[in-house]
């Protein structure tokens, strides 16, 4: 593409007549969730996540979510998951859960190339679980800042997306979950992704429907 | 794309005797309205945060070489290459010609209508590189060669049936359904495939962050992300004029995307892209192109009214809630953009000449200003434009009204403008023009008001004019 383009666009623009201003901003619009409480938090965030069909379960500790991950594993015939290696997850320790239930437990580091691991994420998993960055109680959202431990098709492949939600990773609004973000890589990630529910759509005879082309179920445990 | 858009009134008059079309639009727009209602009754102070996107918008149009130039340092730092593109021929001949250096055999496209408004699909199909739109209802028009019936729904009015008899023609489909998540769910294992072997995705911008130089995307299907996960190239084509200031824009303006569009509070996925893949990211694309498009947009900029079109998010909510909209539906539009943005989008873009009858079909009723959180004044804009054809601008490619409507206006003007001319004009027109009327009213068409009458009756010429009874009024008066 000719360099030009970008001049003759920008010319055209810096050229133009701008003297009519915008008027100043208007005060920022309060948001009644940035009041919310802990356990309010927790409400929110399930209301919110239930009214896009996502389950939520809230376990105690962190037995407790390997132990309500047993019974979803048994309840769904769970044979191999793919799973990401946050520090949400890492803890749980997955691999030793997955070795006494008899599941294969498939993480990034075990494929050396990009297609071998889409091969398993696409075709070869029942499920795919991930921990959270952060949640956000305003939509019942959870924030997954892909990297090296959070691989972006392991929330977006399989069919069934298990996401483990420590109770104080739950935040208001987004904002407070983006100034973290910031704060805590001095930057934007490379991938940031805000999901709510599982993959929709309505475009047939305005018929909703889930899991068009992502999970057709989000499941959370909420960890506290 | 085919531009139909000539053909308005004829494809008008044949929607409206379309039932199913007509079904869907008594059905469809309430729903979402409805739903944008109580979705936006969540803000505290709904109003307040509808002029806030609207404050965002305005000062994204008065901003808008800085922006981009700021969004452009920030994104070329972190790594994403942004391409700029005079014409829809320049920006189609890099997304072809960036295919074919990666030696791709098909993209798979995210809705976007920029894509639809400058013919990417045609330009990579007839050159060799397949382009598969993967959002469900795009997926379906394209198949069906059809232009979008809705904004957000582009294939919703179409019958089960047709898509039943498409997907099995198609071998999308194995056993014959009419069940809609059966479809959908076809189309899924379809697509599914295509996603996996997916060399690059060409997605659309919803948002582009200038503090951060970052590309934001909302949607429901997945699709999108999966064109940012599974490639290694991603191409991500805007039109100028979708940069936004900063994060803290970007957010508050997904909060009013979401529900003036859909009437969801948020949709199921807001992806945001700095750059290419982390060190260490299995999947992810190793290169993000970002192709900025102008195609003509640069030169209405100079135009202080026409540069207010730029404030669009292509919510839909226009649309939605617009009683010519939801009468006719989408196909009259003839082109990617329907309803009201579309009465003012597609005359800037395609110049006035051949899309006149887009900003005449409308009674300047407001609703879709009302609605707009972006701060749109729509009948200002059409006033502007009707006023703007009639003097025949050149610069919006308006080839002016004809001779005949033309030369009746002048010759009124003139009379109007011409107050003794005028009043003895109205003596000896009057028992002319009354003898045509019935009833007291006039509704016999007559050449070149025939159209005017089409939907309109006169009251008959008075027996005396207002000039004619004040005066003897005032006698009276002088008398008494």
């Amino acid at each position: 593409m000719p360099y030009a383009a970008r001049e003759d666009i920008l010319g055209k623009l810096k050229k133009a007549d701008r003297r009519e201003e915008a008027p100043a901003r208007p005060p920022l619009p309060p948001l009644t969730e940035v009041g919310w409480g802990t356990e309010q938090l927790i409400e929110k965030f399930t209301e919110n996540l239930a009214l896009q069909t996502g389950v939520v379960h809230r376990v105690a500790d962190r037995a407790g979510a390997l132990e309500k991950l047993t019974e979803i594993a048994q309840a769904e015939g769970w044979k191999a998951v793919m799973i990401a290696t946050d520090e949400v997850l890492a803890p749980l320790d997955l691999a030793a859960w997955g070795r006494t239930n008899g599941i294969d437990v498939l993480k990034a580091a075990d494929f050396t190339a990009r297609d071998a691991f889409k091969d398993a994420v696409f075709d070869q998993v029942d499920a795919g679980i991930t921990g959270v960055d952060w949640a956000v109680a305003e939509t019942g959202t959870v924030a997954l800042v892909h990297d090296e431990r959070q691989p972006r098709l392991v929330s977006l492949a399989p069919i069934l997306h298990v996401v483990v939600v420590p109770v104080d990773r739950i935040l208001p609004v987004y904002e407070q979950a983006l100034e973290r973000i910031l704060a805590a890589r001095g930057g934007m990630p490379a991938h940031l992704n805000l999901i709510t529910g599982p993959s929709m759509t309505a475009d047939i005879q305005a018929t909703p429907f889930k899991g068009m082309h992502g999970p057709r179920r989000v499941i959370a445990l909420l960890i506290g | 794309m085919k531009i139909r858009t000539e053909q308005f009134v004829e494809i008008a008059r044949e929607e409206m005797k379309n039932t199913r079309s007509k079904a869907f639009l008594g059905l469809l727009p309430p729903v979402i309205n409805a739903m944008r209602q109580i979705s936006l009754a969540t803000f505290p102070d709904p109003d307040a945060a509808q002029a806030y996107g609207a404050a965002i918008r305005g000062e994204v149009v008065t901003r808008l070489p800085e922006l981009l130039e700021e969004f452009e340092r920030n994104a070329t730092a972190r790594g994403t290459k942004v391409v700029w593109a005079r014409t829809a021929a320049e920006a189609n001949a890099f997304v072809l010609d960036l295919a074919k250096k990666k030696g791709v055999a098909y993209v798979t496209k995210g809705k976007s209508m920029l894509s639809e408004e400058i013919g990417l699909n045609d330009a990579l199909i007839d050159n060799g590189v397949d382009a598969i739109e993967t959002d469900l209802g795009e997926f379906i028009i394209q198949l069906l060669k059809r232009p979008p019936f809705h904004l957000i729904g582009p294939a919703v009015n179409i019958a089960v049936e047709e898509i039943r008899d498409l997907f099995m023609e198609k071998g999308i489909l194995a056993e014959p359904t009419e069940d809609p998540v059966a479809l959908g769910y076809a189309a899924r294992l379809y697509l599914r495939d295509k996603f996996h072997r997916l060399e690059m995705g060409v997605t659309g911008v919803n948002m582009a962050v200038a503090e951060t130089g970052t590309i934001v995307n909302v949607e429901n299907e997945g699709n999108i992300r999966f064109a940012k996960s599974s490639p290694r190239t991603q191409v991500s084509i805007m039109s100028l004029e979708k940069v936004v200031p900063t994060m803290a824009d970007a957010l508050h303006m997904i909060r009013l995307l979401c529900r003036n569009g859909t009437g969801q509070k948020m949709a199921s996925y807001i992806s945001f892209d700095t750059g290419p893949r982390a060190a260490g990211e299995i999947d992810g694309p190793e290169e993000v192109y970002c192709v900025i498009v102008d195609n003509g947009r640069a030169d209405l900029y100079d135009d202080p009214v026409a540069r207010d079109v730029f404030r669009c998010i292509r919510c839909g909510a226009c649309a939605n809630i617009c009683p010519v909209y939801t009468k006719i539906g989408g196909y009259p539009y003839g082109w990617a953009y329907t309803g009201p943005m579309g009465q003012l989008l597609t005359p800037l873009l395609l110049g006035f000449s051949g899309t006149s009858d887009l900003f005449r079909a409308c009674t300047l009723c407001g609703v879709c200003k009302s609605v707009c959180p972006a701060g749109v004044d729509h009948p200002r804009m059409l006033l502007y434009y009707r006023a703007r054809d009639a003097a025949g601008d050149p610069r919006l490619r308006s080839r002016g009204r004809p001779l005949k409507e033309r030369t009746l206006y002048d010759l009124f003007a003139w009379g109007a403008t011409h107050p003794r001319l005028w009043r003895q004009g109205a003596k000896r027109m009057r028992p002319r023009v009354n003898r045509g009327a019935r009833d007291g009213y006039l509704s016999r068409s007559v050449e070149p008001l025939d159209g005017w009458f089409r939907s309109r009756d006169l009251p008959e010429m008075a027996e005396k004019t207002f000039h004619e009874r004040w005066k003897e009024r005032e006698g009276h008066k002088a008398k008494a």
